[in-house]
């Protein structure tokens, strides 16, 4: 059962139709989008993929910010680019240079011969099929978004290109980001999450990789308290394209994540890494896809879970080999944590096999820190809280390990321990 | 010259899930001595190891041990540590992901701080552990690899020398650290702890075989039998074991005790 769409969200699309000129080229597109919505309704926690998030609050707090929205305001605040020196600077304002081979634009700047590649990617699909509901609910509500294009040929790891998007306390904010990874180009793409307690954000993030080219991609979410995020990131991999992916969700009170990795072209390759901390009252949800579609497509993926508290995190892990997707290479693992017996973690691998000559192997462990290790640590004369973290460190360590260039990975390395160290006092 | 003792245990009665390991053992460790405490399996000697260093799952019903002036059994195991008790592993744990020059820098550090120092200097750091591994014959690839990952049974036992040449503690414990090694590690593990002996540290040898006194030698050899200490001398009495094994010397430690009685 779905949650039928309230007349508040149906007015809401409906008014919001038309009301930007400069965006009157999603109209159909729009209109998909609020048919889709009115016959799916919105998720509930009915529904297999919901039954461990219940967004009902969710949607009440964001039905209840949809009266009036301030188009002329959310639009430059909800995108920002980090600088190096940490300035954070609207791209809308066009005075700071973006690095070479680099173009970002407001789809309300979009000119005509970018809007096809928006657009196709704006109508991404699911793996039923349609889009998915609060990509359909983003798309009929947004007010503006912003499309990503790379076609930087430079070898070596670039410095990551930091975006940041930003939620509001004000009704849900519709945040959408297309990136476009031209054929043979290379991306390094970190993208944060951020915003005021009680933010509320519906997120969509959908990039191409072209054939052949490489994408690193870092995704955190270190939301403050009471914020909730959606969060629906779609990635589709052309021939021989190369994915390096590590998200991290160290905040938030209650987060779903729906990471969606399509392997389109031969040879086409992903490397996932996530992980999760919930502490407190925390709730977070990762559904992961990953959809071998073409022949010789890889996939590896690992998740790490960390529970205290009354933490509770969600992991579903899916893997799709189509038919046809022969030789296909998939590893899914799920790896996590209880640090207290408050905490709960539930985790799901789940393989749809369609095609014979794969391989594929998924597994999930639950346990707590190692008793032999703490005392070995602590036998050398580290106290007990500095044993605690040395270990939930090195069991986050390959997470971080994948994140380029060094100095950016060692970066969130201090970060986590920041977080850590911030959790373990709470905890005592 | 009076000595000092650095450990006395008095009368120390132990048990695990309600049965009695340790029965009533006695020693006393004073500083520059090398002790050997040797004896059949399940007397005992682990668990005194276990014990000393603060290993939890162990119900002390009597008894005392005072380390430096300081009541031990009352101490956490990282304030044993920072102390100057030293316990090398029978078996040392592999910890993925933690490094080795970090747990040893954290491990300093910690003593230091417990002292009231301020943190080691890095370069100074580097030099120490450089200058140990070599000793140690640990390639330096080694420290900034996982702690005991991947590592073969003799790297680990080496790899708890180098640690405790790094810590220089006042007295180390060695838990059967000669088992598992072949005789070219059994040297390199030798000449690691009779280069950190010296007239204000203590070592106590916890072992079941004689091989390792070849190489260190020790200046007390106890034999722990039944959870406490029936017969004690110097390291003749190893050799003596090693002739006539452990049955025969328990016995007639057992008969000369009741004849005492």
């Amino acid at each position: 059962m779905n949650t039928v769409l309230s007349p508040a969200w149906r007015d809401a699309c409906q008014r919001n139709r038309d009301a930007i000129p400069q965006l009157t080229w999603l109209t159909g597109l729009r209109d998909s989008a609020l048919s889709l919505l009115s016959s799916r309704g919105l998720p509930d926690s009915g529904q297999e993929d919901w039954r461990y998030t219940n967004l009902a609050d969710y949607l009440q707090r964001g039905a209840a910010g949809l009266i009036d929205p301030d188009h002329a305001n959310d639009s430059a605040a909800q995108l920002q680019l980090i600088l190096d020196d940490g300035r954070a600077v609207s791209p809308v304002a066009g005075a700071h240079a973006l690095p070479a081979g680099i173009e970002l634009y407001s789809l309300r700047e979009l000119g005509s011969e970018l809007r096809d590649h928006a657009a196709s990617l704006l109508a991404g699909k699911d793996r039923e099929g349609e889009p998915p509901a609060l990509a359909a609910l983003n798309l009929a509500l947004l007010s503006d978004g912003w499309y990503l294009r790379s076609t930087s040929t430079a070898t070596g790891t670039p410095p990551a290109l930091h975006l940041r998007l930003a939620g509001s306390r004000a009704g849900i904010a519709q945040l959408r980001l297309l990136v476009d990874v031209a054929p043979g180009s290379r991306l390094n793409l970190r993208i944060e999450h951020q915003g005021p307690a009680g933010t509320l954000a519906n997120a969509v993030t959908q990039i191409r990789c072209g054939a052949g080219s490489h994408l690193d991609l870092l995704r955190i979410q270190d939301l403050p308290a009471d914020s909730l995020l959606t969060e629906t990131t779609q990635i589709e991999l052309d021939a021989d394209a190369t994915l390096a992916a590590t998200s991290l969700d160290f905040g938030g009170q209650l987060v779903r994540q729906d990471l969606s990795i399509a392997l389109s072209g031969p040879g086409a390759k992903a490397n996932i890494h996530g992980a999760f901390l919930v502490d407190g009252r925390r709730h977070v949800d990762n559904h992961t896809t990953v959809e071998h579609r073409a022949p010789d497509t890889s996939s590896r993926e690992i998740f790490h879970g960390l529970a205290a508290g009354h933490g509770r995190g969600v992991f579903n892990g899916r893997i799709i080999v189509r038919p046809g997707a022969v030789r296909t290479a998939s590893a899914l693992n799920s790896r996590n944590l209880l640090l207290e017996k408050t905490a709960e973690i539930d985790t799901k691998p789940e393989l749809e096999i369609y095609t014979d000559d794969v391989r594929c192997s998924h597994g999930a462990t639950t346990g707590q820190l190692d008793a032999n290790a703490l005392f070995y640590l602590r036998s050398r004369g580290l106290g007990p809280a500095e044993a605690r973290q040395a270990l939930i460190t090195a069991f986050l360590h390959a997470t971080l390990a994948q994140i380029v260039p060094e100095d950016l990975s060692m970066q969130v390395a201090a970060r986590l321990q920041a977080r850590l160290a911030a959790m373990s006092k709470a905890a005592s | 010259m009076q000595a000092t003792p650095l450990l006395t245990i008095k009368d120390l009665r132990v048990t695990v899930a309600g049965r009695e390991i340790l029965t009533g053992m006695n020693l006393v460790v004073n500083a520059g001595e090398v002790h050997a405490i040797m004896g059949p399996n399940g007397s005992g000697k682990s668990t005194l190891a276990h014990v000393l260093a603060g290993r939890e799952g162990y119900t002390i019903t009597a008894g005392s041990a005072i380390f430096r002036d300081q009541d031990l059994l009352a101490m956490a195991p990282e304030e044993r540590a920072r102390a100057g008790l030293f316990l090398g592993f029978q078996y040392p744990v592999e910890v993925p992901g933690v490094s080795n020059v970090y747990l040893l820098r954290a491990a300093l550090n910690a003593r230091r701080k417990a002292r009231g120092e301020a943190e080691i200097d890095t370069a100074q750091f580097l030099r120490l552990v450089r200058e140990k591994a070599k000793l140690m014959q640990l390639n330096e690839s080694f420290l900034n690899r996982g702690v005991n990952e991947g590592f073969s049974g003799g790297e680990k036992k080496r790899n708890e020398i180098f640690q405790m040449a790094v810590l220089e503690p006042v007295l180390g414990i060695l838990d059967e650290t000669d088992s598992g090694l072949d005789i070219d590690a059994l040297k390199v593990v030798a000449n690691g702890v009779n280069s950190q002996r010296g007239p204000d540290r203590a070592f106590v040898l916890v072992t079941h075989y004689q091989r390792l006194l070849d190489y260190i030698q020790p200046d007390f050899v106890h034999v722990l039998a039944g959870g406490r200490i029936i017969r004690t001398g110097d390291k003749s009495l190893a050799l003596e074991l090693e002739a006539q094994g452990y049955d025969q010397t328990v016995a007639a430690a057992r008969n000369q005790s009741q004849i005492a009685r």
